[in-house]
């Protein structure tokens, strides 16, 4: 069962750049929710944003990681008012 | 709050779903054009707004479904709803097509808008009654 910090790591470590927040919400280690902020999704839609993302997990998603609940980000998304 | 908003398409093997009444795929069907795939297909491109969720509108089974439900709903949007629990080749032929790894999954004009978080962040920011507009 991944722990939050597992799920953070893999992401940081897939996506070149990239900075994660993961809470378990539930507790159970099956529902998660992250936000990242990558530079990587600069240019992309949420949808392409996404898929990077859980792509990081394959076929994960839906079997032992029931939930990924995301928020993608830019650095610039970030500094902009 | 009577009439149902949706349009509940029937994709397990009904007879009468697609204009070819597709038969009953064998367990075998093969990942390319198969008849599930096919009807999923089929669906995405008759409704202009259609979600695929676990469970009914009425009776989502799934805490995501159940929250994109309601975003649909308060904007008064009709729409057509599949629930992808009878069949598992539906989830799995339906991922393979939108390349999406979770349920809900709504298509607007063909196209896949999104899950639970894109729908939910849309809907904040006013996005999603331009699309559905």
């Amino acid at each position: 069962m991944p722990s939050p910090q597992e799920i953070k790591q893999r992401i940081e470590a897939a996506i070149p750049g990239s900075r994660a927040e993961v809470e378990d919400l539930t507790g159970g280690g099956d529902h998660f929710r992250a936000t990242v902020t990558a530079e990587a999704f600069t240019g992309l839609s949420r949808i392409e944003q996404h898929r990077l993302v859980y792509g990081v997990f394959g076929e994960e998603i839906g079997g032992p990681i029931h939930a990924l609940t995301l928020r993608t980000l830019t650095p610039s998304t970030i500094s902009a008012p | 709050m009577s009439s149902p908003q949706f349009d509940p398409v029937p994709m397990a093997p009904t007879p009468g779903t697609g204009p070819a009444g597709a038969p009953p795929a064998p367990e075998a069907a093969g990942p390319a054009g198969s008849p599930v795939r096919d009807a999923i297909a089929e669906a995405i491109a008759e409704h202009r707004v259609i979600l695929f969720m676990k469970g009914t509108p009425d009776a989502p089974a799934c805490g995501f479904s159940a929250r994109t439900v309601a975003v649909l709903q308060s904007l008064d949007t009709p729409f057509a709803a599949v629930d992808i629990l009878p069949d598992p080749r539906i989830r799995q032929e339906l991922s393979a097509l939108s390349n999406w790894p979770t349920i809900p999954q709504l298509f607007v004009d063909g196209e896949l808008v999104g899950g639970c978080d894109i729908v939910t962040e849309m809907y904040e920011s006013g996005e999603l009654e331009q699309v559905l507009g």
